[in-house]
């Protein structure tokens, strides 16, 4: 495919769908949905949330801030329930100390899909010019969050994985949403 | 209200439900309630509401009671309008209405004692609200709140606190908290 195709939010959707039924031990009975997602609106991410308000299996919940995101998911964890978040990449510098006091020092594996608004496709994250940008990587670096970077309908695999690998550490993980979704 | 006797009277009442508590509210409860299935909020500040809601939302049989303060609700207010939104039925908001952050050394929160918080949830959509100013009454209203369809949130007229987190520490990690009533309520607990 072009280097430069956006994903459609279909196949993201489905992904999280794969990364929700992978975790689960029984499928979701009645009335209970697959899994939820915790948006607070990312305008990179702005297709998935649409696909999602449609969606039957999955219950997409906004919230008013990215810390409560964190918060609810955590929440929804203890509760025996799977959960992503779904915020852009401001949301994350507004919500460090809340993934910090719950998702590193709580253990709460926090998975979440941040989109990276205004990053140039041509320059790697680090590389960009625009701060909100360039600090992303560097900043889960810090906390030691591992991170991957979703650009192409090849890496909708990450999603799975990163979910998985979130729950398997007990802490959080990301996929950067590098290229705005269709 | 002494917050201690506010905390008795809601383990009196409590039945099976979930218990989230925060700040002033964590080193009481911790003593008169060893056994509850309770996780705490300290840490990520505000955030007792959002925690509440998550359990509620994934257990929406069982009750949820958040123990939270209004210095810590300020701190999240959006929260009102994401519980009110979100609508659960099984969720009861206990605020514990001083007046100031005891935990740091008792400053007056902003606006003092003139915030209403029973009207602010009330405007943001929740089921039913209401406030409390004496032991007596909440103990006869508890049953009430404790079963009535939420979103509830009462705000009590308390005193300061016997303890704090900073005068009393002590009690599970949080990590440790959150692995234990997970597994409680994945082994129907």
């Amino acid at each position: 495919m072009p280097e430069n195709e956006q994903i459609p939010a279909p196949l993201i959707v489905e992904a999280l769908k794969e990364a929700f039924r992978g975790q689960r031990t029984a499928p979701a009975a009645a009335g209970e949905p697959l899994g939820w997602v915790l948006s607070v609106p990312d305008t990179h991410q702005r297709s998935v949330i649409r696909e999602l308000e449609q969606d039957d299996e999955l219950r997409l919940l906004t919230c008013s801030t990215e810390d409560e995101a964190n918060a609810i998911a955590a929440g929804l964890y203890v509760g025996g329930a799977e959960v992503a978040l779904m915020i852009q990449h401001a949301g994350l510098y507004a919500s460090v100390n809340t993934l910090r006091g719950v998702g590193l020092d709580g253990g709460v594996p926090i998975f979440a899909l941040v989109g990276l608004l205004s990053r140039e496709p041509e320059l790697e994250p680090r590389e960009s010019p625009r701060s909100m940008v360039r600090f992303a990587e560097p900043l889960l670096d810090t906390f030691e969050v591992p991170h991957a970077l979703l650009e192409t309908r090849d890496d909708l695999g990450l999603i799975p994985e990163y979910y998985a690998l979130s729950r398997e550490r007990s802490g959080p993980a990301v996929v950067l949403v590098g290229r705005e979704t269709a | 209200m002494r917050p201690e006797d506010v905390l008795r009277a809601i383990n009196e009442a409590r039945g099976e439900a979930l218990v989230v508590p925060t700040m002033t509210a964590v080193p009481a409860w911790r003593t008169i309630a060893p056994d509850a299935p309770s996780v705490a909020c300290v840490g990520f500040m505000g955030g007792a509401s959002s925690l509440g809601l998550g359990l509620a939302l994934a257990q929406p049989d069982r009750r949820v009671i958040v123990l939270d303060g209004d210095g810590s609700l300020l701190m999240q207010l959006g929260s009102l309008a994401t519980v009110a939104g979100a609508a659960p039925a099984n969720y009861t908001h206990v605020l514990f209405a001083n007046g100031v952050y005891q935990t740091s050394g008792s400053q007056e929160i902003p606006g003092g004692a003139g915030v209403d918080f029973a009207g602010m949830a009330e405007a943001a959509g929740y089921a039913f609200t209401t406030r409390i100013d004496t032991l007596e009454e909440l103990r006869i209203r508890l049953p009430e709140l404790l079963s009535t369809e939420g979103p509830v949130l009462v705000e009590l007229a308390v005193e300061e606190a016997e303890l704090t987190p900073m005068t009393a520490p002590g009690g599970d990690p949080l990590r440790v908290q959150v692995a234990k009533l997970r597994e409680r309520l994945a082994s129907g607990g």
